[in-house]
């Protein structure tokens, strides 16, 4: 064998420079470039979608409590080699120049934030550098609170009993959505001040939070070391940021995995058509070597040492490739991405080793077999034809290997499965058809001398070669059609989240007899009718669970907690567990948020204690919601049946979409100063941004695949063109003119496209179906649209790509050709 | 009498085909002595080649034993027999079997890098020379007329000094001119290196030129 890998390595350059081995490579190239890229940019692009989470909490982890943390906290995080901060944040009233106004103070501690940028600026609006707490007896503020208390720089102003200097306006902070407290103005003081203000009593409606940083591993041993925590402690990491934004970040993850995984089995379909190219093309070599007295061995020694140097060589290629492909992506989308990018890891590049050793080696293993005990009786009989019916055994362990293989690298056993399961039924249900469309066609009369006829003739000639491109067809067109719905279906439904209508202004503390002068502001000045949501104060005092004697009064996160009643379900909301009320229910029912409900371990049918309005009431768990907190519309943790909503003081709230025009609001806030109004462009934009950059990566991803697949139906199309150029020039040598040559092969290809892209748009839809509603969470109507335009794009593509391959030898001479042959 | 370099005795072939099972050939005895080169005519058909192949240890018969160089080679294995082909034997092909992408010193060469032979090229460069070919040993095998590719094989079918040296049906691709040049090229080459040449062929004219003609028909020696 030592033999056989010198013979290897001293014939690869002329050999890899000389035909098929540089198809092999090429197509393997192809193959790391994708996988690589998709890892490199992937890997990049998860990195800066979590900081861009982590920016949204201000932190990679934190713990928050409506009462005080415990300090022993920060101490195992020093332990664990995290950074921390601290913020308290709660509302109270800024009083200045006999004015006041109901603003959320934030208390930091001099390290916040750990992730995002906190930009302050003094009033003429340059920035000032700071230590992310203003000093003790200093204040920030945003311009709204200084616009409506008329404050400049270096005014005071004062909150409970501590007064304070103006120092900057707040520009912009990260951790907007970090509690009930965010749609109000915020002002940043030192969280030294807070006890002087002396405005948290016992009941007080606060916000304690503990922020962190550090490696991933810190952090999980962290976690770990935490143990039992007390139930009014959350801890919440970049994937609960901003709930929507780690909604869109598992998503996109799921479509990354899924983009990766198909472009590995495309990148197995391509490999396996070039090594079949040249596996055939060697047969004839490796029998003459048989003849010359190459042993077994040293066949073996030369196709491994070949195929281990196309490993090695097209991996480097292809990394090198992928990374500058990365490169320019990420460059692309640096002007949306907030966030420096991280450098990748080095985890594509062991991928695309590992990768390339699987593809290369789990395609050629039939062939190698076949080569190494090719009998040298062959070249007398002149037979170097590739017979692999035989080999469906080593093909099988090739496949479960090849899965097995993915399924460690994915570690998702039931996605692979899934896959692993419709790969198989797919190659049998096309097999089937191939074998169906070649009964059909052999029933049909053929007269030779018309072209079109003569091509589907080819097709029943050919038989299992037939077959096989119909399967490669199908499997690459059907994992490419999945990908490109799933890719539009996943970027449409984070574009509808944020859409034109999405509303940009929130309105609070309206009283009944608001409602219809307001609803008439709206209605003439901006053609809007707003919808009012009752909003209720109230307190949750305890769980209990039926037949038990047990009261929890310790198990509830937000013991403030705004409530509202409902007599439909509100379209932002998904019943997950239990049952909505009927409209004219007279049962005390609650329904839930159904992350609340798991925090607070609630299950259907317990009872909720909650006062409002000055009385205490008892509702029983109905149901669970899901709630789409990116629409943007008022959401409440909990919501009452209307028996016992309706009579309850409350006041209202509404959510609109207020156009470009700033008066609109200017005049509102004038003619209705009652009335808190909060503008949420920025929250928006945030958000928007998140999503922009998520949806460019799939798309760019996408298009990664495709250039995967379109590979692997090049590829198939030439596994075979040998044969096809010996028929064609020996039609041409006894006087096929190359008109019906041309409608012979035209036909051919249009018979194959047809039949793999109709098949593959059925076992699509089914896919689909399956990946949308088991790994992506969303419904899935078949895009017909994309469905159209993949059934028509892909028949056209084998068309065309057919043509071109035996293009040349159309207008060559025979002789030429059959000379070469 | 001299000794023998190839003993064939009581050999049959048999394969299964659609018909049922087919004997291609029967109980074949034959003997070559060192030096004296013999031929196998015979009608298309009638087992010529299978006989060829099996008394190169190219392919096994069902029954009966072949001692090629003194060696029983039917009881051997394919890499044993592989064994005596790269160092005793050398092949030419009636399809000259040329590899299309190597030069033609590249596929001279073939044989003795499987050996792993260190001066592979240079009796690769005599070889070529001593069918005529030494300036044409960059070009491709694509590049070469019919004859000149026979040259080729026939170069590296002597480039490791073969004691035994199989050609089948050499000149059955050339023209008559050509196929002359070949058959010169062979009998020259036969006693230039000192081999026993064992010639296949429906040519009777270039088959009389050997020391012994053996005459098959239906897989039967006549």
């Amino acid at each position: 064998m030592i033999r056989g890998f010198i013979y290897g390595l001293k014939k690869f350059w002329s050999e890899v420079f000389n035909g098929d081995l540089l198809i092999l490579s090429f197509s393997i190239v192809l193959a790391v470039t994708s996988i690589s890229s998709v890892g490199f940019l992937g890997d990049r692009l998860q990195a800066s979608m979590q900081l861009q989470a982590s920016s949204i909490l201000g932190a990679d982890l934190v713990l928050r409590s409506a009462t005080e943390i415990d300090s022993e906290y920060l101490n195992i995080a020093a332990s664990k080699d995290l950074r921390s901060a601290e913020t308290i944040t709660f509302l109270s009233m800024v009083i200045a120049n006999g004015d006041n106004l109901l603003t959320s103070i934030k208390a930091t501690t001099g390290s916040y934030p750990l992730r995002g940028e906190l930009i302050i600026t003094n009033f003429s609006g340059q920035r000032i550098q700071h230590s992310g707490s203003p000093p003790s007896g200093h204040i920030w503020i945003e311009s709204k609170v200084s616009e409506s208390l008329e404050l400049t720089q270096s005014d005071e102003l004062t909150i409970g009993k501590k007064t304070f200097k103006v120092d900057g306006i707040i520009e912009d902070y990260p951790d907007r959505n970090s509690s009930f407290v965010g749609f109000y103005p915020i002002a940043i003081a030192n969280i030294e001040d807070v006890e002087a203000m002396g405005v948290i009593q016992t009941g007080s409606r606060v916000v304690y939070r503990n922020l962190f940083i550090g490696s991933n591993q810190n952090l999980n041993q962290f976690v770990d070391a935490l143990g039992e925590i007390p139930a009014s402690l959350r801890v919440q990491n970049a994937d609960d940021a901003g709930d929507n934004l780690g909604e869109a970040i598992g998503n996109s993850t799921t479509f990354f995995n899924l983009a990766s995984l198909f472009t590995i089995i495309i990148a197995v379909i391509a490999a396996m058509m070039a090594v079949r190219r040249y596996a055939d093309r060697n047969l004839l070599h490796t029998s003459l070597m048989k003849v010359f007295g190459a042993s077994k061995s040293f066949i073996l020694g030369h196709q491994i040492m070949q195929l281990s140097l196309i490993v090695i060589f097209a991996t480097v290629i292809g990394l090198m490739c992928g990374y500058a492909l990365q490169f320019l992506l990420v460059e692309t989308l640096q002007g949306i991405l907030s966030a420096d990018l991280p450098p990748p890891s080095y985890k594509p590049v062991i991928l695309g080793f590992v990768t390339a050793t699987f593809v290369v080696f789990g395609t050629a293993s039939p062939y190698l077999k076949i080569l190494g005990e090719t009998q040298p009786i062959r070249i007398l009989r002149n037979d170097f034809s590739i017979k692999l019916s035989n080999n469906l055994i080593i093909y099988s362990v090739a496949f479960f290997t090849m899965f097995s293989f993915l399924g460690i690298l994915f570690q998702d056993i039931q996605l692979i499965a899934y896959i692993a399961i419709t790969l198989i039924l797919v190659t049998m249900a096309l097999y089937l058809l191939g074998r169906l469309l070649i009964y059909i066609l052999s029933f049909v009369t053929f007269s030779n001398g018309i072209g079109w006829k003569l091509g589907l003739k080819n097709i029943v000639q050919r038989g299992n070669e037939s077959i096989l491109q119909i399967i490669i067809f199908g499997l690459s067109l059907l994992f490419l059609i999945v990908l490109a719905e799933t890719r539009t279906d996943l970027v449409d439904s984070w574009g509808e989240t944020l859409d034109e209508d999405t509303p940009n202004y929130f309105l609070f503390n309206i009283q009944e007899y608001d409602l219809e002068p307001i609803d008439e502001y709206f209605k003439n000045q901006a053609s809007i009718a707003p919808t009012f949501t009752p909003l209720i104060r109230g307190r949750l005092l305890s769980a209990k669970r039926p037949n038990s004697e047990e009261t929890n009064f310790e198990n509830l996160m937000e013991r403030e907690a705004n409530l509202t009643w409902q007599t439909s379900l509100p379209s932002s909301n998904k019943v997950v567990d239990g049952q909505w009320w009927d409209e004219d229910s007279a049962v005390s029912e609650v329904s839930v948020d159904k992350e609340i409900a798991v925090s607070m371990n609630l299950e259907i049918g317990d009872e909720l204690n909650f006062s409002a309005g000055g009385k205490t009431f008892t509702a029983s768990v109905t149901s669970f919601r899901e709630i789409e907190w990116q629409s943007f519309s008022p959401n409440f943790f909990f919501i009452l049946s209307p028996t016992l909503g309706k009579d309850l003081p409350n006041s209202y709230i509404t959510s609109l979409k207020v156009g470009e025009n700033k008066k609109i609001m200017s005049n509102f806030i004038e003619r209705f100063p009652t009335i808190t109004s909060v503008d949420l462009e920025a929250v928006i934009n945030q958000a928007k941004g998140s999503i922009a950059s998520a949806s460019l990566a799939v798309q760019y991803i996408f298009l990664l695949t495709l250039v995967a697949g379109v590979l692997a139906l090049i590829a198939s199309i030439y596994s075979n063109r040998d044969q096809r150029t010996k028929e064609t020039a020996i039609m041409h040598a006894i006087g096929a003119s190359r008109l019906t040559i041309f409608k012979s092969a035209a036909s051919e290809f249009f018979i194959l496209g047809l039949l793999s892209a109709s098949a593959a748009i059925i076992f699509a839809t089914i896919l689909s179906s399956v990946i949308f509603y088991q790994f992506l969470d969303l419904i899935y109507s078949p895009n017909l649209f994309i469905l159209a335009i993949s059934f028509f794009v892909a028949i056209s593509f084998i068309f065309l790509a057919g043509i071109i391959s035996i293009k040349g030898t159309i207008y060559a001479s025979p002789m030429i050709t059959l000379r070469d042959s | 009498m001299k000794d023998l370099i190839l003993e064939v005795k009581n050999i049959t072939k048999e394969v299964n085909s659609p018909e049922g099972l087919l004997t291609i050939v029967k109980d074949i005895n034959l003997s070559v002595e060192q030096g004296k080169p013999i031929s196998l005519v015979g009608p298309s058909g009638s087992g010529k080649t299978t006989l060829l192949a099996i008394m190169a240890g190219l392919d096994l018969p069902t029954r009966g034993t072949v001692t090629l160089l003194g060696s029983e080679i039917t009881a051997l294995d394919e890499d044993k027999r592989a064994q005596i082909r790269g160092k005793d034997v050398g092949f030419v092909f009636q399809s000259f079997h040329l590899m299309p992408r190597l030069s033609a010193l590249d596929n001279v060469m073939l044989p003795l890098e499987i050996s792993g032979d260190p001066n592979a090229m240079g009796k690769a460069q005599e070889a070529l020379g001593q069918v005529g070919l030494a300036k044409r040993s960059k070009h491709f095998a694509t590049q070469l007329s019919g004859g000149e590719k026979q040259r080729v094989a026939i170069a590296r079918a002597i480039v490791n000094k073969p004691k035994i040296l199989f050609a089948d049906e050499p000149t059955g691709n050339l023209d008559k001119k050509s196929s002359g040049a070949i058959t010169d090229l062979l009998f020259s080459i036969n006693e230039l290196i000192n081999t026993t040449l064992v010639l296949v062929t429906h040519d009777l004219v270039l088959a009389e030129k050997c020391d012994e003609v053996f005459e098959l028909s239906d897989g039967c020696l006549l």
